[in-house]
């Protein structure tokens, strides 16, 4: 037989998993920091919500249990339907100042 | 017992009668016209005065035994019950009450006739009738209080009739007011009554004299005087009563003369006995009443309104009643009531007279030589002006002369008291020959085309006053004690002072009827002879000081402004200081501290608000790394 060192493939276990999502979810949150266009803002928030979804499917199959992913189908549906309100806001807003920026509507400041 | 038990239960129904008829008319008063109001309201007086008449014979025939009925206990300790009593006292205010009640009601048909408030008049006019029997007939202190304050709400609201008129709203205002500072020190009064003898009852309290402190009794009464002082407006409380003529005039012979300004005189008498114990609420007590009868008789002299002229007489005459009172001359003092009651009623019901015949104009200075016109209402203001002046036989000169002689027989300062007194009859005769003159007699180039004698409604009511006011005075006289001995139980345990004998007696009422008659003549040579028009005034240099005269008595020696001046105004600053520091700086202040501390806070932390998403996000974001890091910084605990 011969010994074939199988060491060389990296397994991927759930840490890395876990970091990439932490590292998406940074990058979404940066962008919401420092991004004033209300489109890009919103693919942050999209960015994050993914994140959150990667986490809770590890987990799911960290654990080998189903509901973590049965979480992340709530979470795509209500993405869907928020998706849909937010995008036509982003429109009214581009409409009324023929821009997209978030810094001029703030009207409602102390 | 049986005798007993009947003459109980009937007193209490000429009390309650006038009530009943108030509630009665009160309900129905859009349905009855003038004539069935009338028919109601009259019917319901005269039995009410017939059921009074029966219970004083009753009473008579018992020899003033006095009755009581105690309808039920309210409080049983301290004892404060709610009763009547009928003794000569209360029996004669009974009598006097709804007998002129009736009278001037029956007058006043013919008065308030087609007055658009017909109804609400009588009704009224019946709560007063009520309110007065109760304050009269009550067995006790507290029910006495009750009818005290009751009287005052009938009066303002008979003051303000015409409220539509502004000086009677004002007058009802002040007489209300006024009257508080006396009530203030009646209830005052009751509070050390109710804690010196732990009951309310008459007879409890005053036959338990004996044992009390001076200084008690001293306080007792002179607290219950500033209370008769408010309500029968004597000297710094009677601002109120010349005011009061605003009322319709047959309530002002009711309310403001005959019966319930001498409430005060009333109560007063009623607790005689706490009173002779005190000396100095006597003594008090008979200096301001020598005050108001001197101020308001010197007021009258250059008054010109018909109804304010009788008004000054009536404090006055009130005036001589607590002079009798705090002479001890407490049997005086409810004669000169009776009597007064007569002729001052008789004096008022002819002013109206006079007022109604004038279509509603009161200055005398318009009228004159209405007497070929009016020669019913002529005659009888004569009688009454004549009995006030105290000639002799008419109803005045019997009380007067009695005040007088009691005064004297005091002795001592009491002396220099019955010079001052006889000189305020002397004042009292030449006002009132003035006021008869200026109407009836003098001449002052008016001419009165429509004017006629008042209808019979109206003469008929003086007529019988008129022969009242001359016969009434031998009710009491030196040689007949009747009035003594009506109130001989009442006033069992007291020393009232009594009249002289013999010359003595004869030469001071020779004195006092000289009084009245130089009143009267100089009146006369003035008013209705005009000699100060045949005199050079200026040669004798008389014209500033009578100028000076009437200019004091037409404004009462200006102690209106100068009340005005010192508790009005001194009040208004008062409060307006109290506006400023305790409601502006204090209250305001605190309230305003407290909204400006939330506003400059919360601007404060508005400024965190900028509006920008981004902003927030920071924020959510590193409340969350706070989290976090409690998260990780919180050790685990095993269940």
């Amino acid at each position: 037989m011969i010994q074939r060192s199988e060491k060389v493939m990296l397994e991927v276990t759930t840490d890395w998993y876990l970091t990439l999502a932490a590292i998406l979810f940074s990058i979404g949150f940066l962008g919401m920091m420092i991004r004033k266009n209300a489109l890009i803002m919103f693919m942050c928030i999209e960015l994050m919500l993914n994140a959150v979804n990667l986490t809770f499917i590890s987990a799911s199959k960290h654990f080998g249990q189903v509901d973590g992913q049965i979480f992340v189908f709530f979470i795509l549906v209500v993405a869907a339907a928020e998706v849909v309100v937010g995008l036509a806001i982003i429109v009214s807003i581009f409409r009324k100042q023929s821009s997209a920026s978030v810094d001029v509507l703030n009207v409602s400041r102390g | 017992m049986y005798q007993e038990v009947k003459l109980e239960l009937i007193f209490l129904l000429p009390i309650f009668l006038p009530f009943l008829t108030a509630i009665f008319l009160f309900l129905n008063k859009k349905l009855f016209n003038e004539l069935i109001t009338n028919f109601f309201t009259l019917n319901s007086a005269l039995l009410a005065f017939v059921i009074a008449a029966y219970s004083f014979i009753a009473l008579a025939l018992d020899k003033f035994k006095p009755v009581n009925v105690e309808l039920f206990q309210w409080i049983s300790n301290p004892d404060i019950s709610i009763g009547f009593t009928l003794d000569g006292l209360s029996g004669i205010m009974l009598i006097l009450v709804t007998g002129l009640s009736f009278v001037i009601q029956l007058f006043s048909t013919s008065y308030m006739e087609k007055d658009e408030n017909h109804c609400n008049y009588f009704v009224y006019f019946n709560f007063f009738v009520f309110s007065m029997l109760l304050l009269v007939m009550s067995s006790n202190f507290l029910v006495m209080f009750f009818g005290w304050e009751l009287v005052g709400l009938s009066s303002y609201l008979l003051i303000s009739f015409w409220s539509k008129k502004p000086a009677a709203a004002k007058a009802g205002n002040k007489a209300f007011v006024i009257n508080r500072v006396g009530d203030f020190g009646f209830l005052i009064g009751l509070m050390i009554i109710l804690d010196t003898f732990n009951t309310f009852d008459f007879y409890k309290i005053l036959q338990n004299t004996s044992g009390i402190a001076e200084s008690t009794i001293t306080a007792i009464s002179l607290f219950l005087m500033l209370g008769a002082f408010g309500k029968s407006a004597q000297f710094p409380l009677f601002s109120w009563l010349p005011d009061a003529m605003e009322g319709p005039t047959p309530a002002s012979a009711l309310i403001h003369a005959a019966t319930m300004v001498t409430a005060g005189v009333f109560m007063l008498v009623r607790i005689s006995p706490l009173l002779q114990h005190s000396k100095i609420a006597s003594l008090l007590i008979i200096i301001f009443g020598l005050i108001t009868a001197l101020l308001a008789a010197f007021s009258a002299i250059n008054q010109f309104d018909i109804k304010k002229v009788l008004a000054y007489s009536t404090i006055s005459q009130l005036g001589f009643m607590f002079i009798a009172i705090g002479a001890g001359a407490y049997v005086a003092a409810i004669f000169h009531l009776v009597t007064h009651a007569f002729f001052k009623a008789l004096l008022f019901l002819g002013a109206g007279a006079v007022i109604h015949s004038m279509h509603h104009e009161q200055d005398i200075r318009k009228m004159g030589g209405l007497r070929k016109k009016m020669p019913i209402t002529a005659s009888m203001m004569g009688i009454g002006t004549l009995a006030i002046s105290g000639i002799p036989p008419l109803a005045g000169f019997w009380s007067k002369d009695e005040i007088l002689a009691s005064v004297f027989v005091n002795g001592g300062i009491y002396y220099v008291f019955w010079a001052l007194t006889l000189g305020a009859a002397f004042l009292t005769a030449f006002y009132m020959g003035r006021h008869w003159l200026l109407i009836f007699e003098k001449d002052n180039g008016f001419e009165h085309p429509d004017v006629a004698e008042a209808p019979k409604a109206m003469t008929r009511p003086l007529l019988l006053l008129g022969i009242f006011s001359i016969f009434i005075g031998f009710i009491n006289t030196p040689f007949f004690h009747g009035l003594e001995k009506v109130l001989h139980v009442t006033l069992e345990n007291v020393e009232v002072t009594h009249l002289p004998k013999g010359i003595t007696l004869v030469v001071l009422a020779v004195l006092s009827i000289g009084a009245g008659f130089t009143g009267l003549i100089i009146a006369f040579l003035l008013f209705g002879m005009e000699l100060h028009k045949r005199i050079d005034l200026k040669k004798f240099k008389l014209e500033s000081p009578i100028n000076l005269v009437k200019d004091l008595s037409s404004n009462v020696l200006y102690l209106n402004k100068f009340g005005n001046l010192f508790f009005v105004s001194g009040m208004k600053n008062l409060s307006r200081k109290v506006a400023v520091v305790v409601d502006g700086m204090l209250i305001d202040g605190s309230v305003n501290f407290v909204s400006t501390a939330f506003n400059k806070s919360s601007k404060i932390t508005s400024t965190t608000q900028t509006g920008l998403v981004r902003n927030y996000v920071v924020y959510f974001g590193l409340f969350l790394l706070l989290l976090i890091a409690l998260f990780i910084a919180t050790p685990l605990v095993p269940r």
